[in-house]
């Protein structure tokens, strides 16, 4: 056969079968393989274009423009089934059963920090920032560090004020040597012995009252900072404060500071902030179940730490000054969380915990 | 403390509303908790006069009383057996009005009369106690039919209540709070006169003693420093010997003789009721007058029954009793003091008298005791008799020893007044060592430091006085004497208070410190403890607070150590020792939940755990982490699989690579048999991170799981805080790996082997043999069943190659795989599959 022959067989072979063959290709890689039958290095049409420098001169013209336009046929074609078979597999893919949606969602696999333990990092992240460190001490305590280095006087009523579990002792020793610590301001006496002025201490931990009821848990969280140096003031006092609760509660809201008595601060204080329940200051005047129609809600102790207490960890209370505060946390979260049984806090049912 | 408005404005002569008084002291430190109105609800209550009264036609105990209400007369029917002659007053409630206690009254038949209105006792207007009859109404100005009764009687008044702190007895009495009205307002203050008591009285009975004679004539003893001092004269042939003059500094004593016991007039007993306190009899109900009155105990005693005409104060004896006025008997210690007469006791000093010596309706004769007992002892003797009384309350917090002479003219002249006695003219005050007032500094130039304010010396001075101290200017410092009615104040700080409190609190302004931050930094625990509960949260667990004391008996149920510390006194059994570990308390929540019908739990909580020391006073504590988890994860299109061991060894890869940067490993180790019995012997491991043993993690015990009664397979995982902590300080800093740079190659290997043998086992093999191409071997699938032989598993792994300086050739991975599947048949002598 000559060459033209085997060059129009070969073209014309390819010109009838390649449609047939893309149609009967149902995949992508049957359609890619069906292709290079055609236009691969092995193809017919390739084979056919090797046979081009053979032919005599005169044909080389014509037949070379229907080699070409064989190929650009065989690519529309390939492209268009191509095309065709994408979008079957994109159509199979988007149709078939809906999902029920009404189906509830599995419940995003997250967890919850203790509304507690939120709250603490937010208040010791504030004191933080302007400049306390964080320190702690044991649950466990001494009744010096609890009571007499902070100037609670022996058999007097102010231990009253704190009703106290005490931990059994051996025979023959002091029956009240060691208790759960009523506050947590005995970590002010273990850092003031610790360290020297000045310094600037925020502790936060679980304090203990031989108390149960709506209110009061036997087991709650405190707060408690202090700050000595020489020169501070109680003006300073009522600033720190200030901008604490300003931050905590917003600012503009009332901050009212008035006489209080605990025995280890003098002049020692109580801080009320407006109740944000009723938020009586911007809305008038109303009934208020929280804070009695008061329009303020008690929220820190506070005062001048007293020159005993550092009589007893040997500052010298001529040259430095200082001030303490404190806090219940258990309090702030209720506020914050509009919890109204203490006891929630402490039960540790998963249907609250994770509601928060 | 309640406080009346009415006695307030009375004693301090002022005139201010009730809330400008409750604004004033609530900003002075004596905080006002409430105020509650009396005499304001009593709508429809008037009084009415008795015109004529017959029996009830049908029953006995009534009566049909006709009244007129100032309006009309009507006949209404009445069961109180004292309805006055025609003329007596009483409290009438017309139709429509409302009692306190929410009774309406409407028309009413009684035995077939209709009653239009009711004849009031002191208890249904809650005027008194009184129940056994109506409420008499003795003649007085404004006393006529129709006129409101609260008006008619002066019944409005405020009750405050103040929640007074510890430190200020003196404000325990009206006198006190009248005082610091008078000094926050910049009033004059000036002590009741004793001749004030005729008050009481609707309608003079006695002329009445000059109490003020009365007291010129006592006997004063001047200092004398014997421990055991005797009064002469004695009052009536009383005598009155101090043995130990420490527990009582001061003791005087007056007498009321000729005296008749009864019944107070209505305005006292109104009064006290409106405090809080019930009405007794005439010379009781003045000692609590008094008491409410000055904050200053005194008691009354029967001097027929004073034996021995001897009064002796004096310790008690071990084991000597004594019978209380509320006729418990209690037995004492050498500790407690006593007040005596000739025979035996007669009073626990300054706690409650004795029944022997009790006032009684025949009394005629009473000798009054005012005195100063130490603060301490008082305390002591109150905790230890369990006998906490107004008394008690106001001398353990410190009376004024200076006050006692004004205190006990006053009560001598009102028990005069009220029972018809005489005040005799001797009184007694055995006063051996006078407590002399303290002296203070105070410095202006202090206080304007530590206050932040700049204080005017003379303003300060005049607030000292006002407050009843006595002062001494010197340029800008005061020489001041405390008065003996504060034992709070005693140092210059306490004087720098008063100032500020006075002054207000608002007065000082507002500044900010110049703070020095230290630069040691917090301990290394405090931010890996806030680090752990943050990650536990994130690993989708919800944290846990349980409280830090627990029951005995579960910490042998969950099989935790019982070594623990006990608290001296719990509240109850439950909360009785401190926790060792926290697994009891996670228990006790899943527990809960699960009869809450929870159908998941996971929990965690970190929290100290306790263990007694042996060298140390205090216990031992360290932080420990514990999750518990239990119960289903959600599919709806896939099976419901149970939470299992290995979710909780996914929560510790994820705490423990997020605290240490190591992913902690899984290790079995028959010593958990002992030191975690409390997990299941086949199913729990030990947990370490770096070679480190930082805890352990399995299936609960069937037993432990079954003493607390929960159901299911519940998983727990315990880590030790400082191990942990130990392990991340000795992997800090370690630099993080750079990201290779050329491409990695997968290839996948199936083994089968025998179900005993450890995956963990397996990929360690195949890792070594592929040698240091294989970055990792990673297992991807378990499958069990045909065709895998009974009692054998095929795993699948990824095994991942790479060159960390080259792009892999195929053939290098291929020849490094070959090894792998070839050793994997040898060594396991299981089938490979491709
Ligand atoms: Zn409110």
């Amino acid at each position: 056969m000559d060459v033209v022959a085997a060059f129009e067989e070969g073209l014309g072979n390819a010109a009838s079968h390649f449609q047939a063959a893309f149609e009967a290709a149902h995949d992508e890689p049957a359609l890619r393989a069906a292709n290079a039958r055609y236009v691969g290095p092995q193809g017919v049409v390739t084979k056919v274009m090797k046979l081009m420098p053979e032919l005599p001169k005169e044909q080389r013209r014509g037949l070379g423009q229907r080699v070409n336009q064989l190929k650009e046929q065989i690519e529309a074609a390939f492209a268009a089934r191509l095309d065709s078979l994408l979008h079957a597999l994109r159509n199979a893919e988007l149709s078939g059963h809906s999902l029920d949606v009404s189906l509830p969602g599995y419940g995003a696999w997250l967890g919850y920090a203790h509304p507690l333990t939120r709250v603490k990092h937010e208040l010791l992240d504030l004191f933080t920032s302007l400049g306390f460190d964080i320190a702690e001490g044991p649950e466990v305590d001494l009744h010096e560090n609890n009571f007499d280095r902070l100037g609670f006087p022996p058999d007097h009523p102010a231990t009253d004020m704190q009703d106290t579990f005490f931990m059994q002792q051996p025979v023959g020793v002091n029956p009240r040597a060691t208790l759960l610590r009523t506050h947590t301001s005995t970590v002010q006496i273990r850092e003031m012995l610790k360290r020297k002025p000045p310094l600037a201490v925020v502790s936060a931990g679980a304090v203990f009252r031989r108390d149960d009821d709506v209110t009061h848990s036997p087991m709650f969280m405190q707060l408690e900072g202090f700050m000595v140096d020489e020169g501070v003031s109680f003006a300073q006092l009522k600033g720190v404060l200030t901008h604490f609760l300003w931050k905590l509660f917003g600012k503009g809201i009332p901050v009212r500071f008035r006489p209080s008595y605990f025995p280890f601060v003098e002049p020692g204080g109580e801080v009320d902030v407006g109740c944000t329940i009723c938020r009586s200051w911007e809305r008038g005047p109303r009934e208020c179940r929280v804070c009695k129609n008061t329009g303020f809600m008690e929220i820190l102790g506070c005062g001048m730490i007293h020159p005993v207490v550092f009589e007893h960890v040997g500052y010298d209370p001529e040259r430095f000054t200082g001030f303490a505060f404190g806090m219940g946390l258990d309090r702030v979260a209720m506020l914050r969380y509009g919890i109204s049984e203490v006891g929630l806090l402490y039960g540790n049912d998963p249907r609250f915990l994770t509601q928060l | 403390m309640l406080a009346s408005h009415k006695w307030l404005m009375e004693w301090s002569g002022l005139s201010l509303a009730p809330s400008e008084v409750a604004k004033r002291l609530t900003s002075a430190g004596l905080e006002v908790e409430s105020m509650r109105a009396c005499g304001e609800n009593l709508q429809g209550v008037v009084i009415a006069e008795v015109r004529a009264m017959r029996a009830h036609p049908s029953r006995d105990k009534l009566r049909l009383v006709t009244l007129f209400d100032g309006e009309r007369e009507q006949e209404v029917v009445c069961g109180a057996p004292n309805v006055p002659e025609p003329k007596g007053l009483v409290a009438f409630a017309r139709l429509g009005a409302t009692l306190p206690n929410s009774m309406r009254i409407e028309e009413r038949k009684l035995g077939g009369v209709v009653s239009c209105g009711m004849i009031c006792s002191e208890k249904e207007l809650d005027l008194g106690a009184d129940e056994d009859g109506i409420l008499l109404i003795e003649v007085g100005a404004g006393r006529v039919p129709g006129a409101a009764l609260a008006d008619a009687l002066g019944l409005r008044d405020t009750i405050y209540e103040i929640g007074l702190t510890p430190n200020r007895p003196d404000c325990l009495g009206h006198l006190g709070i009248a005082r610091e009205l008078c000094a926050l307002l910049d009033k004059p203050f000036a002590w009741p006169s004793p001749s004030l008591p005729q008050r009481w009285l609707s309608a003079a009975t006695t002329a009445p003693t000059d109490p003020a004679q009365a007291f010129s004539l006592a006997t004063e003893l001047g200092a004398k420093p014997a421990q055991t001092v005797s009064a002469e004269p004695p009052v009536n042939n009383v005598r009155v010997q101090i043995e130990g003059a420490d527990r009582c500094p001061r003791y005087a004593a007056a007498v009321v003789a000729g005296l008749r016991v009864g019944p107070s007039p209505f305005a006292l007993r109104y009064r006290l009721h409106t405090l809080g306190l019930r009405a007794i009899s005439n010379v009781v109900d003045a000692t609590n007058l008094v008491l409410l009155g000055f904050g200053h105990p005194i008691h009354a005693f029967d001097l027929q029954k004073v034996r021995g005409s001897r009064i002796v104060v004096r310790r008690a004896q071990n084991g000597e009793a004594i019978q209380t006025l509320d006729g418990q008997s209690h037995k004492l210690s050498d500790d407690d003091l006593l007040i005596c007469d000739g025979e035996g006791p007669v009073a626990l000093a300054g706690v409650m008298g004795g029944a022997s010596s009790e006032i009684s309706a025949s009394t005629t004769q009473v000798l009054i005791e005012c005195a100063y007992f130490d603060a301490r002892s008082v305390r002591r003797t109150s905790k230890r008799t369990g006998l906490h009384t107004d008394s008690s309350h106001r001398f353990e917090r410190g009376v004024d020893p200076r006050g006692v002479r004004g205190v006990l003219a006053y009560a001598a002249a009102l028990i005069a007044e009220l029972s018809g006695g005489a005040v005799a003219a001797d009184a007694l005050d055995v006063y051996p060592t006078p407590i002399a007032p303290k002296q203070v500094r105070f410095r202006s130039a202090k206080a304007s430091a530590l206050l932040g304010a700049s204080i005017d010396v003379k303003t300060a001075a005049g607030i000292f006085e006002r407050l009843g101290c006595t002062v001494r200017a010197l340029g800008s410092e005061l020489d001041v004497e405390l008065p003996t009615f504060r034992p709070d104040l005693s140092r210059e700080i306490d004087l720098i208070e008063e100032y500020a409190r006075v002054q207000g609190y608002d007065s000082i302004p507002t500044a900010t410190p110049s703070l020095r931050p230290s630069v040691e930094g917090n301990a290394p625990e405090i931010g890996f403890v806030r680090r752990l509960r943050e990650v536990g949260a994130a690993s989708g667990l919800w944290e846990a607070v349980n409280f830090a004391f627990v029951a005995p008996a579960d910490l042998e149920k969950s099989r935790v150590s019982t070594e623990a510390p006990r608290v001296a006194n719990p509240m109850t059994e439950e909360r009785s020792v401190l926790r060792t570990a926290l697994l009891p308390g996670l228990l006790q929540n899943l527990r809960n939940a699960q009869r809450h019908a929870q159908h998941r739990f996971s929990g965690f909580e970190v929290a100290r755990v306790f263990a007694p020391s042996m060298e140390a006073v205090l216990p031992a504590e360290r932080y420990e982490l514990g999750v518990l988890l239990w119960g289903l994860r959600q599919s709806w299109y896939d099976e419901r699989e149970v939470l299992d061991f290995y979710d909780a060894k996914g929560v510790l890869e994820t705490i423990t690579h997020a605290l240490t940067g190591s992913i902690c490993q899984t290790l079995l180790d028959e010593s958990l048999d002992a030191s975690a019995p409390f997990l299941h012997p086949k199913r729990r491991a030990a947990v370490l991170v770096q070679g480190q043993r930082v805890g352990c993690l399995g299936e609960l015990h069937p037993d432990v799981r079954d003493a607390f009664e929960l159901e299911g397979r519940p998983v727990y995982a315990v880590l030790d805080v400082p191990a942990l902590l130990a392990v991340a300080q000795a992997c800090a800093g370690k630099p993080i790996e750079a990201l290779p740079r050329f491409p990695a190659s997968t290839r996948d290997l199936a083994v089968v082997v025998s179900e005993e043998l450890p995956v963990g086992e397996v990929a360690t093999v195949l890792h070594s043999v592929a040698g240091e191409l294989a970055e990792s071997v990673r297992l991807f699938d378990i499958y069990r069943g045909a065709p895998v032989p009974a009692g054998h598993k095929s795993l699948a792994f990824h095994v991942v190659y790479r060159d960390p300086k080259a792009t892999l050739t195929d053939k290098l991975v291929d020849e490094a795989h070959a090894r792998v599947t070839q050793a994997a048949e040898q060594r396991f002598a299981g089938a490979v599959r491709k």
